[in-house]
């Protein structure tokens, strides 16, 4: 009977090792960029004097619609690509000192909003049919993991000109359950940000020409003024469903 | 029980030299998909006789390394917020009564975690798997060596830094041999047990 033990074990270590080692090496990202995007590099040429600080004015960060504190890691690696593109003179991090770089300066809002769906339910069950069958089935059952980045990008010329740039790029984590790893959800997020930002930066350069100290002239009015207003409140679900609509005619 | 007081007394001296970084640590852990745990708990199997015919007080010792891998992100926006992770545990089982044998099994787990409570995280976790024991052939409810283990707990997880937490929980057992052999009547036990895991 021990010996019928030992050989049952010894075959267990053998199918549970060959299962786990296939398993830790299957995983593979998809990123899909926007249909919008285009592949061809776009490269213009720009006079050094013609090229004008962007300031940060605005960054907002949503995750599933729900308004989180801004990362300074996104906002570090937005306008590291920005400053890649060496479109602008230099970029001011928002909050930072505006006074000595003149008036002609374009200013930049970013709301960057982040979907994340780890199929939840899906992987619970999945995870109970693993363990039902001792690992055996981890080779072959796949985990998915969601996520999709939507890089808005508003940037206000000196004269008052505003010009909006839209990105957007979503991805999946495809892996076994021996090969999830805190990493591979930063490996994905990581890749579909940049494909995000590059479409976005794709967009932006083609607009080289507005951007150019020479495009337009300071406005005549010195006195520059600002519009103070309030945020407008995020939707709720309950004003979402209940749309007022007026059946009677004004009066 | 000179066995089970060393353990103790050592996961009791672990936890009071842990307590020195709860201070300086994050408030919140963040335990997120692929995150690892590496434990080990105590405990101390307790008989139920379910029936007449089951007899025998088996008792003793049990130690249970596991592993555990985390599968979901926080699922739920309720009290009922939690995490589902998968895993594997040994199972080993010193019974001191009747007689000193052993048992030794091997389960996988499963375990869904309540994080609405910050540092303290309730769980409830299923297991099951074979289990071999030289206990049977003695008494009078088991009749083959080759059994299964079947265990259904709740237990609580304190986080003392962002990686590491004790725990304690109840757990009830049911070994038997899903009538590969006769007579069949099967184990039935509780255990409570305490603990640490490491997560990474």
């Amino acid at each position: 009977m021990t010996r019928h033990l030992i050989h049952w074990t010894i075959l267990g270590l053998v199918v549970l090792t060959t299962t786990t080692t296939v398993g830790c090496t299957t995983r593979w990202i998809d990123v899909t960029r926007s249909p919008t995007s285009r592949q061809e590099l776009v490269t213009q040429s720009i006079l050094n004097n013609e090229r004008v600080p962007l300031v940060m004015d605005g960054f907002r960060m949503t995750q599933n619609g729900a308004p989180q504190n801004p990362s300074a890691e996104v906002e570090r690696r937005i306008l590291n690509t920005m400053h890649e593109t060496r479109l602008f003179s230099t970029l001011i991090p928002f909050g930072g000192n505006v006074g000595s770089f003149g008036d002609k300066v374009v200013t930049a809002r970013i709301t960057f909003d982040e979907t994340i769906d780890s199929h939840s339910g899906e992987t619970a069950w999945k995870g109970f049919l693993i363990g039902a069958s001792m690992f055996l089935l981890s080779p072959v059952i796949d985990l998915d993991y969601d996520y999709a980045a939507e890089a808005n990008l508003e940037l206000g010329r000196w004269d008052g000109q505003i010009k909006r740039y839209t990105a957007r790029s979503a991805g999946t984590a495809h892996y076994t359950v021996f090969a999830a790893t805190p990493t591979m959800i930063g490996e994905l997020k990581g890749k579909v940000t940049e494909a995000c930002l590059t479409d976005l930066i794709d967009q932006l350069t083609r607009d080289t020409n507005f951007y150019m100290a020479s495009s337009a002239p300071l406005p005549d009015s010195p006195i520059v003024s600002v519009t103070v207003k309030t945020r407008k409140p995020l939707p709720s679900p309950a004003s979402l469903s209940a749309v007022p609509v007026s059946t009677a005619p004004a009066p | 029980m000179p066995f089970l007081a060393r353990i103790l007394t050592t996961l009791a001296l672990m936890s009071f030299l842990m307590t020195a970084y709860v201070h300086a640590a994050d408030p919140t852990p963040k335990i997120t998909v692929g995150t690892q745990e590496v434990g080990l708990s105590v405990g101390y199997l307790l008989p139920h006789r379910l029936t007449q015919d089951h007899t025998t007080k088996q008792q003793g010792v049990a130690l249970m390394p596991s592993w555990m891998m985390t599968l979901t992100d926080p699922i739920g926006g309720s009290w009922y917020r939690g995490q589902v992770s998968l895993g594997a545990e040994m199972v080993y089982i010193q019974f001191q009564e009747p007689f000193l044998t052993h048992g030794l099994g091997f389960t996988p787990k499963i375990k869904y975690t309540f994080v609405a409570l910050d540092r303290l995280r309730p769980y409830v976790e299923f297991a099951g798997g074979p289990f071999w024991t030289d206990l049977a052939g003695k008494i009078p409810e088991e009749s083959s060596r080759f059994n299964f283990i079947l265990t259904a707990g709740f237990g609580i997880s304190y986080f003392l830094t962002n990686q590491v937490a004790l725990n304690v929980g109840y757990r009830f057992q049911h070994i038997s041999n899903a009538g590969t052999h006769y007579p069949n009547l099967g184990l039935n036990a509780s255990l409570p047990f305490g603990g640490f895991s490491f997560y990474f």
